[in-house]
């Protein structure tokens, strides 16, 4: 038994005309909650699609559970939420998940309990209405959703893996999702998921990795990549509007390189050896109606942005960096 | 192994629960049966049986055979009442212009028709019949027979058999006459059922394995389209996945083939007292017995062929990812199928010629002719395991083949690919 869930090694895989995943190296050590962040066509989906076997790496070495993924015992341990999202639209949700359970090799009075188990768990399976006897086609895209990720649990698997778990559900149900989540974990198991919504990641995530263009920029514990991002970030909250005057003091890039402007919020970086002192003491004198002035560690929404983004926002600029979508700045 | 029965399974419960497999397969022979029924059926409705009683017998014998006859009617299985029929004897003069007389009759509805026994009816045998029933297949047969009856009887007794006599002989000769109509009619009716029988297997095989091939093509892209294809295979191996798709599907069609050879024994075995029941003359078809041993060998021809083309097919579905797509990259395999049921009609015509054992042996072929063969004549044996050897190697072909195209092209959407990135894959996987 090692000590991490995965490991890859020099990983590389190309495709006809581009590199997908280049010389990527990982460690998710078991019992966390990984986070794999990273633009969309940064590799993500390709990484996840070689822990599964699905397809081959062209070099390095995956080694999944302590096990190679060719060896299918190991892969009955591991439960997979693909990105893309599908169920047979004519068969009946029960049949279906049924039909995932089996072919993990788990028996159908075990697949049975755990069905019903599920389903009443994530609200699918309620005294007024059982959608378990409904066909997919009913079902709205959500519950579809919740189906899928059913699929992916009911053998009770050790090493979770979700692709963008979070796209398309709506609050209630990525709650059931983070809860379902949090309790995966508390039963020591072993979660990594890929997503674009830094807030869920940084709230969720032990660890994360962030790639881009095949290439891995960061990886490590969430606490350690805040840290090693130093304490150059200030958040602000306003009470009404920004004032013109208001607004000259934050473009002043004497104190603030950068800020990430969410209208209500504000993210600022400070200038290098400016100080935070000098900054609030002007904007009072600006006449901000101030409510947050608060030095804190920079979210990993923003150092996504500074690695990734390549430090392309400048202050009140309001387009995002071509390859960084509009995805990623969901504060949800 | 257990996950390979959990694909088959899905496969074929999925398949046979639907309405449609359950409306094919009861309601096909049904149908048949019902078009083989219903016209003779609406014949006898329309003909009016019970109007036997309205016609009339112009009696030119001159012997008395008009009165006869239409005692022979009234004492038939369906004892028609013949209180009504009436025997009009006249001269053989008269006879023309009773004949038109009786024709105004017809047409002014007095009577339904009118049966001519001619003068000379005992040495020629020839008896007309017209009137508005005349179409109507179960009177004419009757009136045919009671006449054809009557006048052997007379003739019997012109040459000194006593009475007594031409009723126990007319009788034995009536069921003389009669198995030897139906031995003639068999011999050459024969013929042709079977040749119809074979022609029927040949499109049962063509339509089932296109059907059920194009099934598997549609199943495989079902997955790829609605993604459910990545989570499959990232339980199970593309190769599993593949044959228990090819698997699962070919045992539906088995299914419904075996329960359609079920009811159609059934239905044939049901059709006389069913016909019977409904006051209709059945006219008795031939299903040419086929040994247990040589159904199975179909069976096992069909079989072999599905697989053989679901291979294939399943290749296409992983290759393309529309059905549009889908039905341009299946053409080559379509022509294969429409070249062997071009080939149908020759070797149905003669089953020995070097075309025809070619064909039967021709992997692509095989699955649809050599049944057709092997329905007509006794197949040397060593063509019947050379078409098998060839279509089993065949097989193994296609399946190595689209397993590794099933392998790379079910993750690979957009662009539809060419032949020479399939052969990449192929080559790659």
């Amino acid at each position: 038994m090692t000590e991490n869930a995965i490991e890859i090694r020099n990983v590389s895989k190309r495709y006809a005309g581009h590199v997908a995943v280049r010389d990527l190296s990982l460690l998710v050590p078991r019992g966390a909650v990984y986070g794999l962040l990273g633009p969309n066509g940064a590799g993500k989906t390709t990484t996840i699609r070689m822990l599964l076997d699905i397809i081959e790496p062209d070099t390095g070495t995956i080694s999944v559970l302590g096990g190679s993924t060719r060896d299918r015992r190991v892969l009955d341990r591991v439960g997979y939420l693909p990105e893309e999202r599908g169920l047979y639209r004519k068969m009946q949700v029960r049949r279906i998940l049924k039909f995932l359970a089996e072919l993990k090799g788990v028996r159908g009075s075990d697949a049975d309990r755990r069905i019903v188990e599920w389903m009443e768990r994530l609200a699918l399976r309620t005294p007024e209405k059982d959608w378990g006897l409904s066909k997919v086609d009913e079902l709205s895209r959500g519950m579809q959703q919740k189906v899928q990720f059913i699929g992916a649990l009911l053998h009770d698997p050790d090493l979770v893996i979700l692709d963008e778990p979070f796209s398309g559900l709506d609050p209630v149900n990525a709650q059931a999702m983070k809860d379902t989540v949090v309790d995966l974990k508390k039963r020591n198991k072993t979660v990594i998921f890929s997503t674009h919504l830094m807030d869920n990641a940084e709230r969720l995530c032990d660890s994360v990795c962030i790639i881009a263009r095949g290439e891995k920029v960061l990886d490590g514990k969430v606490s350690d990549v805040k840290a090693s991002h130093g304490e150059r970030s200030v958040a602000l909250a306003l009470d009404g509007d920004m004032t013109p005057a208001v607004r000259a003091v934050l473009a002043d890039r004497s104190l603030v390189t950068r800020i990430d402007d969410s209208n209500r919020y504000y993210e600022l970086e400070l200038t290098p050896g400016a100080d935070s002192h000098a900054l609030l003491r002007r904007l009072v004198e600006a006449g901000a109606p101030i409510r947050r002035f608060e030095r804190v560690q920079p979210s990993l929404h923003q150092i996504f942005l500074d690695r990734v983004g390549a430090g392309a926002r400048a202050p009140g600029e309001d387009t995002w960096t071509p390859g960084v979508e509009a995805g990623m700045v969901g504060h949800g | 192994m257990a996950r390979l029965w959990a694909v088959i399974k899905r496969e074929y419960l999925e398949r046979v629960r639907t309405k449609w497999f359950i409306f094919a397969t009861v309601f096909a022979p049904l149908l048949m049966t019902a078009l083989l029924i219903l016209p003779i059926w609406l014949i006898g409705k329309s003909g009016g049986t019970s109007d036997l009683s309205r016609i009339w017998i112009l009696d030119a014998s001159g012997v008395g055979l008009g009165a006869r006859v239409r005692s022979e009617l009234s004492g038939g299985l369906m004892a028609a009442d013949t209180s009504h029929a009436q025997v009009v004897v006249v001269s053989p003069a008269k006879l023309a212009q009773a004949e038109s007389t009786s024709t105004h009759a017809v047409m002014r509805k007095e009577t339904n028709g009118y049966l001519v026994l001619g003068p000379r009816i005992l040495d020629d045998t020839i008896a007309r019949y017209a009137g508005r029933n005349a179409s109507a297949l179960i009177d004419v047969q009757r009136v045919g027979e009671a006449v054809r009856r009557e006048v052997l009887a007379m003739r019997l007794e012109q040459v000194g058999v006593d009475a007594e006599k031409v009723i126990s002989l007319t009788r034995a000769k009536r069921l003389d006459l009669q198995t030897e109509q139906i031995g003639d009619r068999g011999r050459e009716g024969s013929g042709m059922v079977k040749y119809f029988f074979s022609f029927a297997i040949a499109f049962l095989l063509y339509t089932s394995i296109l059907v059920y091939g194009q099934t598997v093509l549609r199943s495989v892209l079902e997955e790829k389209q609605t993604r459910v294809a990545e989570v499959v295979i990232s339980s199970i191996s593309t190769d599993t996945l593949l044959a228990g798709k090819v698997l699962g599907v070919g045992a539906v069609g088995l299914t419904q083939q075996i329960l359609w050879v079920i009811m159609t024994l059934v239905l044939t075995k049901a059709r006389e007292p069913v016909m019977r029941a409904m006051h209709l003359p059945s006219t008795p078809i031939e299903i040419p017995s086929i040994s247990p041993f040589v159904l199975a060998l179909l069976m096992l021809f069909f079989f072999l062929g599905f697989i053989l083309y679901s291979a294939l097919f399943a290749a296409v579905g992983a290759m393309v990812n529309t059905d549009q797509e889908a039905q341009q990259a299946q053409q080559p395999f379509m022509l294969l199928l429409v070249a062997t049921v071009i080939l149908i009609q020759p070797v149905l015509l003669n089953p020995t010629t070097k075309l025809a054992i070619g064909a039967s042996i021709f992997p692509f072929s095989a699955p649809i002719l050599m049944p057709v063969r092997l329905s007509l004549m006794s197949v040397p044996w060593w063509q019947l395991a050379a078409s098998l050897a060839s279509m089993l190697v065949m097989i193994v072909v296609a399946i190595w083949l689209a397993s590794r195209i099933y392998r790379v092209g079910l993750l690979m959407y957009g662009k539809r690919p060419t032949l020479r990135e399939v052969a990449r894959w192929v080559r790659r996987a």
